[in-house]
């Protein structure tokens, strides 16, 4: 249980940006089914506002400069 | 003189044989150049020569599309063309419409063996082809440091995301060393984890580019585990390199964009997924708080609290009513009184003398109507509104 449990975190980890957003179209659609009892859809927009913090965060806010590596793997600015 | 012609008959003669000539309309030549003459109208002039001899040739500029190359003396070239007379100088010459450079066409040959060759290996299955990731943050490219490729792929991504990583391996891209420059460029870069590699350079000839068609290159982008974008020169450039890769862009300004998500798409997409989010919830929440207040109203109106109004509300309606019909009632008999109190004040005595009328009565009380019933001297009484008027006769006139 408690690695099954450790799994799914790790998994939720390595999850793609593409993979969050498709996560969170089915969050969204089965959100928007007139099926779903209240409770669930609590439990759904949490579950999607924790995707979009995720997608957020995975989103890094850094400008980067292009490196050259060079023959012996070492890198420096290009 | 019999059958004596003057030149140009003869030259058109000729020229006419030529042209119904079958072979001469359409044929390869093959030579080296020589003579090549880049004359100011657009039209070259040129021989091709062998050992054996040579012939004169023309393009004209009409046909210069037909040239892909800077045509200079010594270069071994197929040309494509009509032979024909020229007139003037009682000349043949080749009229060329294509000319392509010989070796080329040594190159087209290997590049369709070899992709005849590893097509049929399957490398260029769509089921190897790797899908590139929408959101790469780590690309890796292998081009030459200097040159339009890297600027155009610089610039592009930086645009579009400056907060992607990219790490450039200089690679050789033409000559010799290119192949194996390339291959390591790739194998380097793979084995630092990138979201995906950029594989390409900007345009040139055939010879030029020649290195991604090389097999060496072809297997390196095989057997790369990062997603790769091949960007080999111009959009009609298509090299083998094209045709491994998992995914081909026609230039390396379209392998950027290919490569690297736009980061003001990417916010508005999360703006409006937050949006939806945000609504979505709303919507269920107005949804079960709108049947919510159906159910209370359907409720309350079961209610005794509810029966007790309601009732009270029908015993007002009908004190209402009462009420109301009473003073229907009373008023439609005020109307009628009023009535007849407008017919008798019209009867009434009392209302003449409102006129200025007044009536008289004698001594006794009775009513003078005519003068017989007066003697000069009798007392009467003059009635008017407000009073009597005691008066006495003092003349009597008229009367019968």
């Amino acid at each position: 249980m408690g690695k099954e449990q450790e799994a799914k975190e790790q998994e939720a980890k390595e999850r793609t940006l593409e993979e969050s957003f498709a996560e969170l179209d089915g969050v969204l659609e089965r959100l928007e089914s007139r099926e779903i009892t209240l409770e669930e859809s609590f439990r759904a927009y949490q579950q999607g506002m924790e995707l979009l913090k995720q997608c957020n965060q995975k989103i890094d806010r850094v400008e980067k400069k292009m490196q050259i590596i060079d023959e012996e793997g070492g890198f420096r600015d290009f | 003189m019999k059958n004596v012609y003057s030149v140009g008959q003869v030259n058109r003669y000729i020229k006419d044989m030529f042209a119904q000539d079958f072979m001469l309309k359409r044929i390869y030549v093959k030579g080296e150049v020589s003579n090549c003459k880049y004359h100011t109208s657009g039209h070259i002039y040129f021989s091709l020569k062998d050992e054996t001899g040579s012939i004169a040739c023309v393009m004209f500029a009409s046909s210069r599309g037909g040239l892909t190359f800077p045509m200079r003396d010594g270069q071994q070239v197929v040309a494509l063309g009509s032979v024909g007379v020229y007139e003037r100088d009682g000349k043949y010459q080749l009229y060329a419409s294509e000319i392509i450079a010989d070796g080329a066409g040594l190159l087209y040959e290997r590049f369709e063996a070899l992709k005849k060759e590893l097509e049929e290996m399957g490398m260029f299955a769509p089921e190897y082809k790797r899908p590139i990731p929408a959101y790469a943050k780590k690309i890796g490219i292998v081009t030459a440091p200097s040159g339009a490729a890297i600027r155009d792929i610089q610039n592009i991504a930086y645009r579009r995301n400056p907060y992607v990583q990219m790490i450039l391996y200089p690679a050789v891209v033409q000559g010799r060393d290119a192949a194996p420059s390339i291959v390591k460029g790739i194998e380097t870069l793979d084995r630092l984890g990138l979201d995906v590699l950029i594989v390409g350079r900007g345009g040139g000839s055939i010879e030029d580019l020649w290195a991604f068609n090389e097999e060496s290159v072809a297997y390196a982008i095989f057997h790369c585990k990062t997603p790769v974008i091949s960007a080999v020169g111009h959009e009609t450039d298509f090299t083998i390199a094209d045709y491994v890769a998992d995914l081909r862009a026609p230039t390396p300004s379209a392998a950027a964009e290919l490569a690297v998500a736009d980061i003001r798409k990417l916010t508005e997409q999360m703006r409006q997924l937050e949006e939806r989010l945000a609504k979505g919830m709303e919507k269920r929440l107005t949804d079960v708080r709108t049947r919510m207040e159906y159910l209370r109203g359907k409720l309350l109106l079961l209610s005794p609290k509810s029966r007790v109004r309601e009732q009270r509300q029908t015993l007002m309606e009908k004190e209402e009513r009462l009420q109301h019909r009473m003073e229907t009632v009373l008023a439609e008999k005020r109307h009628r009184m009023l009535l007849y109190a407008e017919r008798l004040k019209g009867l009434s005595p009392l209302d003449k003398l409102q006129q200025g009328y007044s009536y008289t009565a004698d001594s006794s009380g009775r009513t003078v109507t005519r003068t017989a019933q007066v003697a000069v001297g009798d007392m009467l009484s003059v009635y008017v509104t407000d009073g009597c008027i005691r008066a006495e006769v003092t003349e009597i006139s008229g009367g019968k």
